[in-house]
């Protein structure tokens, strides 16, 4: 193509894109206004609850999730340290916008896997989009996601989610495909139709694929708390910005550090909560 | 004071430099490392120097991507890259200082771009309409620019986390009270935040208000220009109290003087080419120049080394006047 070609059809699409921002953005935006309250408001009922309650609250869910004493306790004074270091106010912050994303992506990740593992075009399709959310790096898409949303933490919510959703949908396609054909047959012939197929006997088999995937979107949805900060989340994300435009190493470190220990009990936790639920299935069958 | 300084030090310098090699010139240059920030204007600079080091005086220059903070530090202790063609030395006031008292780094031209400004801007047309003229006025009406996450308040789209302008405008909200004035920040985050809120007001015909620089295309294009912030409150008051997180009762002040600058490090003073160190103190684009050259950029997607091939040839009257004569017409030669 020529030099002056290659302009123009980079200004095409530049234009193209103004435009549609220009005609739809408002109306996008409004489609995301309830999310966006909700977000607002989750985080602040993170920072305005006291901070004994928030803790007990998190070591029942911790204990509940894992039913391990080692495991609450660890997180117990992961959360203290944390406090203590002053990076609480941070970290509810990103603790309330990674609890919707996940829950986000995996409402709408798991449906997806589903449907990809029914019928070989939809894999065929979804695929390649996949690999695309996966590997484009996320700088390219956060301005036209700026540019459509404004800053703030729907724009990031959605970046965060681009990146996360693609292993709990590729992880639960898997899960199901995996399942023994065998098995399967074997409710064909006890009379099961596709919903009973489906719940009572893919999903079940394919718990462990399942849960591998919600934790990899925990961990990727974690990792992205940075570049989320970038475009305005607030959260552990801008100390570790602050920290790299300033080299302020400790700082950097310390927040580094509390995303890990965020991403590691989400990790343990999940992980223990979906071996006991496929201990379950496994003794009630 | 800054003129004088300049002055001061380039006579210095090419004393210093004709005393010590007399056979300087054309060969030996040598390699030189240039910092290509990562905004449009000093891409350009960077590009336009390395051009004119390269093809005047045969030097091998080579660009170094960096930022403000990153590119100082780097400076600062290691020496390398050895200029920074536009530094924007508020950002950096206390370390720079040390540095050139410390015969690290020298400030070889004051203003390489002539007009630059920084500070809290406005879109022109919602001040005019509502008959808006200082801060003042515009705290008055935090209705005018409603917040995204809450809408009865006004929101100010604040610096980048790092940034120097990051704590003077946080502290200069706090200084003008203006969270009882039904006002809130919006964290930008990143430069690219911070660009693409303004690019969303320009596509969506918003009105915008908060921290951005000129002259530079996105003001240009969305209609922006500094507000008066009142009367600058003394140097005290800003480096102590509003580049000071922890100060507890900032003054409200206009924005410091932007001090815009060319910054090398003392290995380019030592062993660069004289008429090449000439060069960058002589550099200084008219402020219009600056902003159609910004224009050509935005509109052609160009690149700074594109842009900066299309400087050169269409502002030979500026240019030249920074070269000597021979360098001039090697560099004529090569565009």
């Amino acid at each position: 193509m020529g030099r002056t070609d290659l302009r123009d059809f980079k200004k095409g699409i530049d234009e193209s894109f103004r435009n549609f921002t220009r005609e739809y953005g408002e109306a996008i935006e409004n489609f995301f206004d309830p999310l966006l309250y909700f977000l607002v408001w989750l985080e602040k009922l993170f920072l305005n609850t006291p901070w004994p309650i928030i803790l007990f609250v998190i070591a029942t869910l911790v204990y509940l999730g894992s039913r391990s004493i080692k495991l609450t306790l660890g997180a117990i004074l992961a959360f203290l340290t944390i406090g203590y270091l002053d990076m609480w106010d941070d970290t509810m912050a990103t603790l309330a916008i990674i609890s919707v994303a996940t829950i986000v992506c995996i409402s709408i990740g798991i449906p997806l896997g589903i449907l990809m593992a029914r019928s070989q075009r939809t894999q065929m399709i979804i695929t390649p989009i996949l690999d695309v959310m996966q590997t484009i790096p996320s700088f390219v898409y956060l301005i036209p996601v700026v540019m459509l949303l404004g800053i703030g933490k729907v724009p990031g919510l959605l970046a965060v989610c681009i990146y996360a959703i693609p292993p709990i949908v590729r992880l639960t396609n898997l899960g199901i495909r995996l399942v023994d054909k065998d098995v399967m047959e074997a409710s064909e012939a006890f009379g099961a139709n596709y919903r009973q197929k489906l719940i009572g006997v893919q999903i079940p088999l394919a718990l462990p694929n399942i849960f591998a995937g919600v934790n990899q979107t925990i961990m990727m949805a974690l990792s992205m708390v940075v570049i989320a900060s970038m475009i305005g989340v607030k959260g552990l994300g801008v100390p570790v910005l602050r920290a790299i435009s300033n080299q302020y190493l400790a700082l950097g470190i310390m927040n580094g550090l509390a995303i890990v220990v965020l991403a590691i009990l989400f990790d343990r936790v999940s992980q223990q909560f979906g071996k006991r639920l496929q201990a379950h299935t496994e003794s009630s069958k | 004071m800054n003129k004088i300084l300049t002055g001061a030090l380039v006579s210095i310098t090419s004393i210093f430099f004709a005393s010590t090699s007399f056979a300087g010139g054309h060969d030996s240059c040598g390699e030189i490392t240039i910092a290509e920030m990562d905004w449009a204007s000093a891409e350009l600079i960077a590009n336009i120097d390395k051009i004119i080091l390269e093809q005047g005086y045969g030097c091998t220059v080579e660009l170094i991507p960096g930022a403000t903070m990153t590119t100082f530090a780097s400076m600062d202790t290691k020496g390398v890259p050895d200029v920074a063609p536009e530094l924007w030395a508020n950002a950096v006031q206390t370390p720079l200082a040390k540095a050139e008292s410390e015969g690290r780094l020298f400030m070889l031209n004051g203003a390489p771009i002539v007009g630059a400004g920084e500070g809290w801007m406005i879109s022109t047309k919602i001040m005019e309409d509502n008959g808006l003229k200082t801060l003042e006025d515009v705290l008055e009406r935090p209705d005018l620019f409603p917040h995204p996450e809450d809408p009865s308040k006004g929101g100010i789209v604040t610096c980048p986390s790092g940034w120097g302008c990051q704590i003077a405008t946080n502290q200069l909200f706090k200084a003008n009270d203006m969270e009882a004035k039904g006002w809130m920040l919006i964290d930008s985050g990143s430069s690219a935040g911070l660009n693409g809120s303004i690019e969303k007001a320009i596509t969506r015909n918003e009105p915008w208000f908060g921290y951005y620089w000129g002259p530079t295309v996105l003001a240009a294009q969305g209609g922006l220009s500094l507000l008066n912030m009142g009367e600058f409150a003394g140097n005290d008051n800003w480096d102590n109290c509003l580049m000071d997180p922890e100060c507890a009762d900032p003054k409200p002040s206009g924005w410091v003087v932007s001090e815009v600058t060319s910054v090398v490090a003392s290995n380019f003073i030592d062993n660069g080419p004289k008429a090449g160190k000439d060069y960058v103190a002589k550099r200084k684009f008219p402020a219009d120049v600056m902003m159609s050259m910004l224009v050509y950029m935005a509109e052609n997607q160009a690149e700074g080394e594109d842009a900066a091939y299309e400087f050169l040839s269409r502002h030979p009257e500026i240019w030249t006047t920074w070269v000597t004569p021979q360098g001039a017409a090697l560099i004529k030669r090569a565009l």
